[in-house]
């Protein structure tokens, strides 16, 4: 086996039908789908409904789900696609553009318009998310802004008015103090050690961590810098939050929103996902609240959408899939379980989302919609596996306090310019 | 077949084993011989080009190229050789976090091994329960082995600091620190020198008696017995597992994805989970390609400098030195 | 002691040749003491603990694991997490199956290929033979890391990917150590008996097969042994070839196993505790009743050893 046969090979091995616009080739009498998905329980669960109905009305149609832990999806997604038994669906997120770029998902802009689906108009802004390179990839699945949890209870006894859109910085570093009890073991804030909780903090003060144009890395630009170490006195110099050690002295595998559910801290920023959760603790009095803003408003939102990748041998059926998926009947279940803020927004203002049955507690969900003009998104660069591996790596001493926000800033933005490729 | 009395000298039965046959045209029979030789190690010859010979070459290949296993591969040349040992810092420490973990955990391993191994050679009663005890851990798989030890090195309610508690001190969050994950990694190796132990003690059993009954007549004490008798006589059967233990621990995988990630901050990162890293998640499989090759050579050159340091210290009983 | 006055030089063994008949007194080197005891306990104390600690964990109930307070010695006594195991969302049943069909269909093989390769070598003459048997040592230098790349590009062309197939096929084209241990196995059968055999009309393969195989079976169990263990562990493998789950084997599943929980809560590390309970206890039990074929390994492999 001669190197040059193998090169022949692999040449050979690369890119399928994907040219850049055109209607894919579908074998249509292809009629098995393998989905794949990341997430826990919960969300199995909540993707079976959906497929469940989905066979329903394509009874021809075979469609498993496949859940793979979100640590190890890229690893085995890759599998998949490089050895063409790639996934028929797939869920992306920021990470569509590893993808995109590599030409391995099918440009659907002339399958979206054949079918008369209008991203915007069903889904907003995010509608815009998934495109690459002048094509569009992907069709919005989920999404929802961070929104700040916060624990009634904690906020009675401490005398301190609920959390509204209007707070500040300042209002919110206020609550947070008051909030924090040392002889209890209280902390007022959970923390904003998780990217798209300190990328908003960035953003509302007016910094980028990536360009929007170009993706090029900015995070040592003074409103980077400003925004990090507002975040690292949050832990170290007013303590109203708690550093991992201080996680880990509540517990093994003690984060955020486990110390939420347990009273340990007052607030809490993270997604819709943790509303199931919480409202399923008893004695837990919570309610959520739009995330405050800084200079700006500006907040993360979790998404994902529903990809083909070009290794599918029926696209035209995977897309029928996925549009039934994301249409009000096909995202029904996601609200229905709690699972998350589906992106189709016909559902989120209805109140099949506003005011579901699994939740029996009054909660303002409101604050999701409310939201959605405030949601940044970060470019989707190609490189965003090793990004995230560089903020991982640089960003450990930060988190303990052992590394103040200029230094670990440059030393971040040299590790995202060895590896983010700015384009044009 | 003829008795061994016909047959040529040079070409003896009992040369077989080794000697090529003179270069004289093969007798039918042994032309028969050898066709049915390469018959019968085809399975081996056919394993070895398919899976070994030819991916070898092609991992030569692809260390010159930039692949992402979608796309055909693109030629690069030296860079990604050249990128990993001039612009890579995190490659350099990952060696750097190797060469620690191999070199400290096989020699360490090796001297647990070695005086618990002294201590059940010894006359004790219940010899067999402690000898099961400390080689039980030799048997647990790797993927459980670490799970365990996920448990054992919690910082608050594992047994590791909790022991240290004891004696006053304050056990550091061996996972999480990046001055003590490297340590903890070894600590969870030595767990399982008990397969070492028992090597060695099958070692000692070969030792003539009448080597420590001179030695004792001499007037040596158990200790110095154990340095001049037990010792030198053990140092075939240290060394090799030394070479093997080495080689071995710089292809360690399953213990780091598995308990560190690689982390903090690639503190604990080792070459096989950065490489697998960068082929299966970053999809750089040239670049991964190029660690592989390097992690090959610097294994290379650690076997070739035990090899010729040997000399100077394992001692076979061929060789007498006055 | 007696009179006698030893040689100055390194000792060879001089027989029985003092006149005591017993030996009243134990050799310093194997006198043991209270302080050889103690440190045998405390030794074996600290390679037990772990262990225990995993009975103690898997025996913990749900409130205990989620609230982090594991002790070393069992609080709880929840046995039926052993069933409960079973009733994850992951096929904890198919990941057994799985490894016991991996683990056994890859010593079948390795047996088969190894000993006729192995046998070759060791009987038969052929021109070059000495330089590939000097290959064939030789590639057991080479890290599996090399070939990791290229193997999963040659697996994913032929459709393998996601089936026990690139586990288990490559093991039936024999390895390098395998070889080397029949082949010093049989260098030990005397020769005379392949001349007898061959006398009574058994050709090449008529004496492997009837002959040598038969007497190769202590050698031949312990490479099922080392090949079950080694393919029961084994989690790079599956890790990288293996997706679906219901096609995990055991080593891979009790991975997952820390990763699929529900998000917001802790892994049930009591289940994952079982789960490494069922990994780990095949290989004890293989050890027990195997230990005499290990021996027996030793023997052959000179000072290769056991790993």
């Amino acid at each position: 086996m001669g190197a040059a046969g193998a090169a022949a090979g692999l040449a050979a091995c690369g890119g399928g039908s994907a040219g850049g616009g055109g209607v894919p080739e579908s074998d249509e009498s292809h009629t098995s789908f393998v989905m794949t998905v990341w997430g826990g329980e919960e969300d199995k669960n909540a993707y079976q409904a959906r497929i469940d109905l989905a066979k329903e009305k394509f009874p021809d149609y075979d469609i498993t789900l496949q859940l793979i832990p979100s640590e190890n999806y890229e690893q085995k997604v890759q599998t998949m696609i490089s050895s063409k038994t790639g996934p028929d669906i797939m869920q992306v997120a920021e990470n569509v553009n590893v993808y995109a770029s590599k030409k391995q998902l099918v440009p659907i802009d002339d399958l979206l318009s054949e079918s008369g689906l209008d991203l915007e108009a069903t889904f907003g802004p995010v509608g815009a998310n998934y495109t690459w390179d002048g094509a569009t990839y992907g069709v919005p699945d989920r999404s929802g802004a961070m929104v700040l949890y916060y624990n009634k209870d904690l906020f009675d006894e401490a005398g301190v008015e609920y959390p509204t859109a209007d707070w500040d910085w300042d209002t919110f570093l206020e609550a947070a103090k008051a909030l924090t009890d040392p002889s209890k073991g209280q902390f007022g804030y959970g923390g904003v050690g998780w990217w798209p909780q300190w990328f908003s903090l960035v953003a509302q003060n007016g910094g980028n961590v990536l360009d929007p144009e170009t993706g090029a890395p900015g995070v040592n630009s003074p409103e980077a810098v400003e925004a990090l170490q507002f975040a690292h006195d949050l832990y170290f110099t007013h303590k109203v939050a708690p550093t991992e050690v201080d996680y880990s002295n509540m517990g093994p595998e003690m984060g955020a929103d486990g110390a939420f559910q347990q009273g340990l801290v007052a607030m809490n920023s993270t997604g819709f996902w943790a509303v199931g959760g919480n409202a399923g603790i008893e004695g837990l009095n919570w309610d959520i609240a739009p995330f405050f803003h800084g200079a700006e408003s500006a907040v993360s939102a979790f998404g994902s959408a529903l990809v083909i990748p070009t290794a599918a041998k029926n696209p035209k059926g995977s897309f029928e899939i996925i549009q039934f998926l994301t249409s009000l009947e096909g995202q029904t279940p996601i609200a229905d379980a709690g699972q998350d803020v589906p992106a189709n927004l016909e559902l989120q203002q209805s109140d099949a989302f506003l005011d579901p049955d699994w939740l029996e507690a009054d909660v303002n969900l409101q604050a999701f919609p409310d939201s959605a003009e405030m949601i940044f998104t970060p470019k989707f660069i190609p490189e965003w596996n090793e990004m995230q591996k560089a903020i991982d790596d640089a960003m450990a001493s930060f988190w303990l306090g052992e590394s103040d926000a200029q230094t670990t800033a440059d030393d971040l933005q040299g590790r995202l310019e060895r590896v983010i490729k700015p384009s044009e | 077949m003829t008795s061994t009395a016909l047959r040529p000298p040079t070409a003896g039965r009992a040369a077989s084993r080794g000697a090529a046959p003179p270069r004289q045209k093969l007798t039918p029979h042994r032309r028969k011989e050898a066709l049915t030789f390469y018959l019968f190690i085809s399975p081996w010859v056919i394993g070895f080009v398919v899976f070994l010979l030819g991916p070898m070459l092609f991992s030569i290949y692809l260390s010159f190229t930039e692949w992402d296993s979608f796309t055909a591969p693109v030629w690069v040349g030296l860079d990604n050789y050249i990128t990993l040992l001039t612009d890579d810092p995190i490659f350099l420490r990952v060696m750097g976090n190797t060469a620690y973990y191999s070199l400290i955990s096989v020699p360490l391993g090796m001297v647990v091994s070695l005086f618990i191994a002294n201590l059940l050679n010894k006359k004790v009663r219940f010899r067999k329960l402690f000898r099961t005890l400390v080689y039980l851990p030799h048997l647990i798989p790797i993927v459980a082995v670490a799970l365990i030890f996920q448990m054992v090195f919690a910082p608050e309610a594992g047994p590791l600091n909790q022991a240290l508690a004891l004696i006053g001190i304050d056990g550091p969050n061996w996972l999480r620190d990046a001055d003590w994950v490297k340590p903890a990694l070894i600590l969870m190796s030595l767990w399982q020198a008990g397969g070492g132990t028992i090597l060695l003690l099958a070692g000692m059993n070969g030792i003539p008696k009448e080597l420590y009954e001179a030695a004792e007549i001499d007037g040596a004490s158990g200790f110095r017995q154990f340095w001049s008798v037990t010792f030198p006589q053990l140092t075939p059967v240290i060394f090799f597992n030394l070479i093997m233990g080495i080689i071995g621990s710089f292809q360690v995988f399953a213990q780091v994805f598995i308990l560190t990630g690689g982390g903090p901050d690639n503190a604990s990162q080792m070459a096989v989970p950065m490489l697998f890293d960068e082929a299966f998640r970053f999809y750089h499989m040239g670049y991964g390609s190029a660690i592989a090759w390097i992690l090959f050579v610097v294994i290379m050159a650690f076997t070739a400098l035990a090899f010729a340091t040997s000399g100077r210290w394992v001692f076979y009983e061929s060789e007498v030195r006055q | 002691m007696s009179a006698m006055t030893p040689a100055p030089t390194a000792p060879t063994a001089v027989g029985g040749g003092r006149a005591r008949p017993t030996r009243p007194r134990t050799l310093s080197a194997f006198r043991s003491g209270p302080l050889t005891y103690g440190l045998l306990v405390i030794l074996s104390a600290i390679f037990t603990v772990p262990l225990v600690f995993v009975v103690s964990i898997a025996l913990s109930s749900d409130a205990t694991v989620s609230t982090g307070q594991l002790s070393i010695l069992p609080r709880d006594f929840e046995f039926s997490n052993f069933v409960k195991i079973f009733q994850t969302s992951l096929p904890v049943g198919s990941f057994l199956v799985n490894s016991v069909i991996i683990a056994v269909s890859s010593a079948i093989g390795q047996v088969l290929s190894s000993s006729l390769v192995g046998y070759a070598f060791a009987r038969l003459r052929a021109p070059g033979k000495r330089p590939l048997f000097f290959v064939v040592i030789a590639t057991m230098m080479i890290p599996a890391q090399i070939t990791m790349i290229p193997q999963f590009w040659i697996f994913s062309q032929l459709g393998w990917i996601d089936s026990f197939l690139p586990l288990i096929v490559p093991q039936f084209f024999s390895n390098a150590f395998n070889i080397f241990l029949v082949r010093q196995f049989v260098t030990r059968i005397p020769y005379e008996m392949d001349e007898a055999a061959s006398i009574d009309g058994l050709g090449f393969f008529g004496i492997y097969a009837r002959l040598i195989l038969p007497m190769m079976t202590p050698i031949l169990i312990a490479i099922a042994i080392f090949t079950l263990t080694a393919m029961w562990g084994d989690f790079m493998g599956p890790l990288i070839y293996i997706n679906s789950e219901d096609k995990m084997p055991l080593a891979l599943g009790v991975q997952y196993l820390t990763s699929t929980s529900q998000e917001l809560q802790t892994p049930p590390w009591n289940l994952i505790m079982v789960g490494s309970i069922f990994l780990s206890l095949p290989m004890i039990i293989i050890y027990y009743f195997g230990q005499k074929y290990m021996y027996e390994m030793n023997l052959s492999a000179g000072s290769a050893g056991v790993k």
